[in-house]
């Protein structure tokens, strides 16, 4: 997208692509398609291509599903804007079932009764979703990840891993140059691991922040004290304070042997692990004081889809033994419902990742207050000028 | 690429109206001209009158608050002087590459000649996305570039991959063939007459470029820099991949104003300030552009 000769090719696929978009949408409606939007990245929608769809055959046979990517968060807010707007209107919103999205995302979404209510909607299996990752009422933690910290084992031996947030801080200290973490706002690893510093510097109690108890004073109070933690980190990090642009960069990094140790997502890592991009003996730990935060994928479903019905049944699916336990062995991720609710086997197998509690941080205007004001206090460094 | 004809001395004017097809010419131009007027021109207008007219409920009224924040927040302003800085950079390296390499293209007429202009075209056939990752593998930490001076026994190298110098390495990489393409073209009207006859005359290589190549492809170097600038003023992917988390070029930084911060208002202030400052730039290349016209004539 530099030079003018792209930019120009690029208005002209964009003026070609909304037209074709055009072209379907008129005919669109009338389909007979059940959309499920994702914004996830490929391994997320090919597992609901390949999984979930074929499977839902045994549940409803007649039901024809499409899986849309809407590229990002970004899109998945316009869809939503759609439906929104089509609300109390005859219009299809042309959107069924949202992959991962909250409603706050959307304002007033909730109060205009854009969203099932899953605790009111009777669905299936709904008693089976673990208590701990419920957030609303209005979306269903269907799969989950953690942020752990990985590391070069053959630098690094086990019982030398940093098991808590000081332990971690030492290490980072006596080895200047080894530890990096991406931009909070360019993928969750780095994202979780500035929220797991604002944790430290506020007693270690996730409690102490909820999606609703947001204000600019709140955040002033509660804020600072992180910056001056990771600002304390900076010299030591990767080139006294670099910070990669996103999750696969920081696995890149830590490929490379140019990193030591960086936090990563769980779903992620195991997979880099099985596609060799990172050797088998790549060391994952988990901090024990306060676990890095992880975070669910929440599906939401308009309450003015064409094809509610099958929606609410294709939750009901998603939530199932079957399903979830290939979340586990299948994505790599952690399940929706609770661990009593999936394989025994795996339940077994797993004992030991098996996370007591993940702790969460809300998004909504923590969001985009944490992010910003990490770019403005943490990013331009004290030493770098 | 077709203003690339106008950039040459002599053109023939007004053969159209002399022929009377003046309707079918202007036919023919409504459709660009529109979509002109309805992508571009109505965009800029709307972009600022959103920032400057206050939609509070209050009825209409001024206000250039987002401005007053742009310009008197440091952070906002680090990251306009990034961009003018890389700018500026790029737009020297891509001189001190190019012209050599395009003086190169136009008089040698050997077929290593032609070898070097199909490499030197080669990168604008390479995604952005896929250069920003080849790079990071090259000139990155441990990158290619690292594993032959290790195998040498020598040092590694100070790697740019996170600095601003990341970026610049990428937007002059990507940038040297419509540059070289441009200044050929440019060069297409110093005549081999005049050059052969300063050089009968006695003149040295220097005097030949300074007295009667570089009089003649002023114009050319014109465009070459406000087509760079206009470029690498708004460029995404290679700042956003290849630099530093801050400063923030301004693309990247836009983007995310908009995106992450939600701040359309101020987002749409930091594009008005960008299009302002990159229209100066558009400027010089209209003007040099009309000034060619009037020659021709």
């Amino acid at each position: 997208m530099s030079s003018p000769l792209s930019r120009r090719a690029f208005l002209g696929t964009a003026a070609a692509s909304t037209a074709a978009l055009a072209l379907p949408r008129i005919t669109l409606a009338a389909d007979g398609f059940v959309n499920v939007y994702t914004g996830s990245d490929s391994n997320i929608s090919d597992f609901w291509t390949n999984v979930i769809l074929p499977g839902f055959k045994s549940v409803n046979a007649d039901a024809r599903v499409r899986v849309v990517d809407a590229g990002d968060g970004a899109g998945l807010r316009a869809m939503a804007d759609r439906a929104m707007a089509a609300l109390g209107t005859d219009s299809d919103p042309q959107v069924d079932l949202f992959e991962a999205y909250t409603p706050d995302q959307t304002e007033g979404s909730i109060d205009a009764g854009l969203w099932v209510n899953f605790a009111t909607a009777g669905i299936d299996n709904m008693e089976k979703v673990n208590p701990a990752a419920k957030q609303t009422d209005f979306d269903l933690p269907y799969r989950g990840s953690q942020v752990l910290l990985a590391y070069d084992a053959s630098k690094v031996s086990a019982e030398d891993a940093p098991k808590t947030w000081d332990e971690m801080t030492a290490w980072i200290h006596a080895n200047p140059g080894q530890f990096i973490y991406n931009r909070p706002d360019k993928g969750g690893s780095g994202g979780n691991f500035v929220r797991r510093a604002i944790h430290e510097a506020n007693g270690r109690d996730p409690q102490k922040f909820t999606l609703d108890n947001y204000s600019d004073a709140y955040a002033e109070e509660t804020l600072p004290g992180a910056w001056d933690i990771l600002n304390g980190l900076a010299p030591s990090l990767y080139e006294g304070g670099s910070y990669s642009s996103g999750n696969t960069q920081s696995i890149q990094l830590l490929a490379q042997g140019v990193v030591t140790m960086t936090p990563v997502w769980s779903d992620q890592v195991l997979q880099s692990i099985t596609m060799g991009v990172l050797p088998e003996n790549t060391g994952l730990v988990q901090l024990q004081d306060l676990a890095l935060c992880g975070g669910f994928s929440r599906i939401t479903i308009p309450t003015n889809a064409a094809n509610l019905e099958v929606a609410k049944q294709l939750a009901a699916y998603v939530l199932s033994e079957e399903v979830q336990s290939k979340i586990i062995t299948e994505l790599g991720g952690f399940p929706g419902v609770t661990w009593d609710s999936v394989d025994a086997a795996l339940r077994e197998k797993y004992a030991d990742v098996i996370p007591a509690s993940i702790p969460t941080f809300p998004g909504g205007d923590w969001d985009a207050a944490i992010n910003d004001r990490w770019y403005r206090n943490v990013a331009p460094g004290i030493a770098r000028g | 690429m077709t203003d690339l004809s106008s950039t040459g001395p002599v053109r023939t004017g007004g053969t159209a109206r002399r022929n009377g097809r003046g309707l079918t010419g202007l036919l023919l131009v409504s459709v660009p001209v529109a979509l002109l007027g309805w992508l571009i021109i109505y965009p800029i207008f709307n972009a600022i009158g959103r920032t400057i007219l206050r939609t509070d409920g209050t009825g209409p009224g001024f206000s250039l608050d987002t401005y007053v924040r742009f310009f008197s927040d440091g952070y906002s302003l680090a990251n306009l002087w990034l961009t003018l800085w890389v700018t500026a950079v790029c737009a020297a390296l891509l001189l001190a590459i190019c012209l050599p390499l395009s003086l190169y293209l136009r008089f040698a007429k050997s077929r290593v000649a032609a070898v070097v202009q199909g490499l030197s075209l080669f990168p604008m056939f390479v995604p952005s996305v896929i250069l920003a990752y080849a790079l990071i593998r090259t000139i990155g930490p441990n990158g290619g570039v690292d594993l032959v001076l290790n195998a040498l026994g020598l040092p590694k190298i100070n790697s740019p991959y996170l600095t601003p110098w990341g970026p610049i390495i990428g937007l002059v990489w990507d940038n040297i063939p419509l540059t070289t393409l441009m200044l050929v073209a440019g060069l297409g009207a110093v005549s081999d007459n005049a050059v052969e006859a300063a050089r009968d005359a006695g003149a040295r290589p220097w005097a030949v470029l300074r007295h009667i190549i570089l009089p003649q492809i002023g114009n050319a170097v014109l465009v070459v820099l406000s087509f760079t600038v206009l470029s690498i003023f708004s460029a995404f992917t290679l700042p956003y991949v290849l630099g530093p988390a801050s400063p923030e070029m301004m693309g990247p930084f836009m983007q995310r104003t908009f995106g992450q911060v939600m701040d359309t208002r101020m987002a749409v202030t930091q594009a008005v300030i960008t299009f302002a400052i990159c229209a100066v730039f558009g400027a010089f290349y209209v003007r040099s552009i009309a000034r060619n016209r009037k020659n021709g004539r």
